[in-house]
């Protein structure tokens, strides 16, 4: 168990500069993801912590001793790479204890940490196999197991459940959280996938080109987000963004709809450009709301999304980005076609500048 | 069409088309065959025959009755084992630096060797040889054989280093491993099957080669191929005994080839990475 500090860290390939700059302080047993489109540095970030790619600036500590310059062997971490990589030529014991071994642990030691290690992930009666004679579900617990093994400092993972089909994903994202609550490890975890951060993490850290967009709980980077990347990021499906201004005491759309701002418009803003943002989930119908035509119904049985192409906006590639997700919790006989008048809650709408994207 | 007789017709296309391709080893192999079962008598025959009436084992029997074939064997073994096995020892780990290191140019500067012709060096070698008082043994072959064998290993281990996964020593890496268990224990073991490969190469090369032995060999430290190279000088040329000692030479390394076989096939890497 650690904490791990990283300090104004960057990466530079040739000119190229990959990481900008980046701070995160991770407590002692936190369990801190890291999100961002694909090729935003997450990889690179979490190999410079594992010490399997150089730090071209800032630190990174481990317990507050800087381990810019010492090697992966001795940073004591352990890490759950994407495709597993496993070691094709032992049995799953022996990629289990091979760190051990390499240590010179005494067997009877060895023999009871895998035992410890297979009975938390259920390997037990895979222990005699190789891996080219597993699923890959299974696969997936192997390397975890031969992380739990070490009980390291640090677990990193990266990605390690892309791998894996849509139910064990939701199956294994429950058993890592499970064993971060039973052994408290720090633990980094890479993903895309901002489910497995909102569901996973105690903190988010939120990337996007080399830079950090924002650090926070789960659900207060979903209640808060910084600027419009963090909002458009996190959250599940994605937040909407209507453009338009600021004027008297609500917000006017491109088209000449007005939405509610609930009295909180912001000093000295009265006709200023801005993106209205709000959630998919904070939509109601309401008779005096933005008038939208179904374009499409899709129920999940627990909730049904549609998609809403406000009147005035045209239909066609060009105006997709203007369409509106709703997400209600009640099933609907709505056809698409239809029409249908719906308002945001206001309390629980953004204001987004739209140069910077910082919210207002 | 229908499609059962369209797998039939591919499957017909494809036997014919490796028939096509190995037609040209086979017919002359089994042409070597039948020559050195024939009597010399058989040999001038218009129609060729293939199938002999009588079989001339006496043509394989000659063999190891005069011209100390035995030596010459034992010579070719010392030499192809010494000068493979040396290979091995300094080609694996240097093709496992090239690989990791991504030294392509030194990897071109061993194929340039590697294809400098034999004989610019063996004079120069001969003299040193000479002056090192090592020409009746069988060192100068073995030397000069590594310029065979050498390149061959670290040419084929770097292609199999280099498709090994990195993750897996990247893993071992933070698992504690330093440089010399990570070759040792994960990146040597998964490139068995590579290894066996340049093992075979090398010793086929090694086997077959002869420039080398034509001028640095004495009576004493022929090596197989040079040995049948002379009966066929110095005898009135015999086809028969000619075509068995050939074959006798090639059977080793025939043996070897089928015997290791599977074990090139089969690849150890499967389930190093998911959907192997
Ligand atoms: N060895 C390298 N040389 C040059 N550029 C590299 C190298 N490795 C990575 N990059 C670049 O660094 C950037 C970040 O890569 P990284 O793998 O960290 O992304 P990522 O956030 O993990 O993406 P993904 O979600 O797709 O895994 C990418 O633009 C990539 O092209
Ligand atoms: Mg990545």
């Amino acid at each position: 168990m650690a904490s791990v500090s990283i300090r104004n860290v960057r990466k530079s390939y040739g000119p190229v500069e990959i990481i900008k700059g980046v701070s995160i302080d991770i407590q002692d047993g936190e369990f801190v993801i890291l999100v961002g489109p694909s090729g935003c540095g997450k990889s690179t970030l979490l190999r410079m912590i594992a010490g399997l790619e150089e730090i071209s600036g800032g630190t990174v500590a481990i317990d507050d001793r800087v381990v810019n310059d010492v090697p992966p062997k001795d940073r004591d971490i352990a890490m759950v790479f994407q495709n597993y990589a496993l070691y094709p030529h032992m049995t799953i014991a022996d990629n289990m204890s091979f760190a051990l071994r390499l240590k010179n642990t005494a067997k009877s030691e060895i023999a009871a940490k895998v035992e410890r290690a297979a009975g938390i992930l259920g390997l037990g009666p895979l222990l005699g196999r190789f891996p080219r004679q597993l699923s890959g579900g299974q696969r997936q617990r192997v390397a975890m197991g031969r992380a739990i093994v070490r009980d390291p400092k640090v677990f990193l993972f990266d990605e390690p459940l892309s791998n894996l089909d849509a139910k064990l994903r939701v199956q294994m994202r429950t058993e890592i959280k499970e064993m971060h609550q039973r052994l408290k490890t720090t633990t980094v975890y890479v993903t895309h996938d901002q489910i497995e951060a909102m569901t996973m993490a105690d903190k988010i850290v939120v990337m996007h080109d080399g830079i950090i967009e924002q650090i926070g709980a789960p659900l207060d980077l979903y209640d808060n987000p910084a600027n419009m990347f963090v909002a458009g990021f996190i959250g599940s499906p994605a937040m909407n963004f209507i453009p338009g201004s600021i004027g008297g005491d609500g917000f006017t759309t491109e088209d000449g709809s007005r939405l509610p701002l609930g009295g909180r418009v912001p000093a000295a803003s009265d006709g200023r450009p801005a993106v209205y943002g709000v959630r998919p989930e904070h939509f109601r119908l309401a008779d005096e709301g933005l008038a939208a035509e179904v374009v499409v119904v899709e129920p999940t049985g627990s909730e049904t999304q549609m998609v809403l192409r406000p009147l005035g906006v045209k239909a066609g590639r060009e105006d997709r980005k203007r369409e509106l997700t709703w997400v209600l919790r009640e099933r609907t006989g709505a056809r698409p076609g239809e029409v249908v008048r719906i308002a945001p809650d206001p309390a629980l709408a953004h204001l987004f500048n739209p140069d910077t994207g910082l919210r207002l | 069409m229908s499609r059962p007789l369209r797998k039939l017709l591919d499957k017909a296309g494809m036997a014919v088309c490796v028939l096509l391709l190995v037609s040209p080893a086979l017919l002359f192999f089994l042409w070597m065959l039948s020559l050195s079962l024939k009597f010399e008598i058989d040999n001038g025959a218009y129609p060729p025959i293939l199938i002999p009436d009588r079989f001339a084992w006496k043509n394989y029997t000659t063999i190891f009755e005069g011209n100390s074939f035995l030596l010459y064997f034992w010579n070719s073994l010392i030499v192809t084992g010494a000068a493979t096995l040396f290979a091995l020892l300094v080609g694996v780990p240097a093709g496992y630096g090239i690989a990791r290191m991504r030294a392509h140019k030194s990897a071109v500067v061993i194929m340039i060797a590697r294809m400098t012709p034999g004989l610019s060096f063996l004079i120069p070698l001969f003299l040193l040889f000479q002056w090192l008082g090592l020409l009746g043994t069988l060192w100068p072959q073995i030397i000069i054989h590594l310029v065979v064998t050498v390149p061959i290993v670290i040419w084929i281990m770097i292609g199999y280093f280099e498709t090994t996964p990195m993750e897996l020593e990247e893993a071992a890496m933070v698992d504690g491993a330093t440089r010399w268990q990570i070759f040792a224990k994960v990146a040597l073991p998964i490139a068995k099957p590579g290894i066996v490969v340049a093992f075979i190469l090398s010793v086929i090369f090694s086997w077959n080669n002869f420039v080398f032995g034509i001028v640095l060999a004495s009576r004493e430290t022929r090596t197989l191929p040079v040995a049948v190279y002379n009966m066929l000088s110095f005898e009135q040329v015999s086809w028969g005994p000619l075509a068995a000692a050939a074959l006798v030479v090639t059977l080793p390394v025939l043996i070897l080839t089928v015997a290791a076989q599977r074990q090139i096939v089969a690849g150890l890497t499967a389930g190093a990475v998911k959907g192997g």
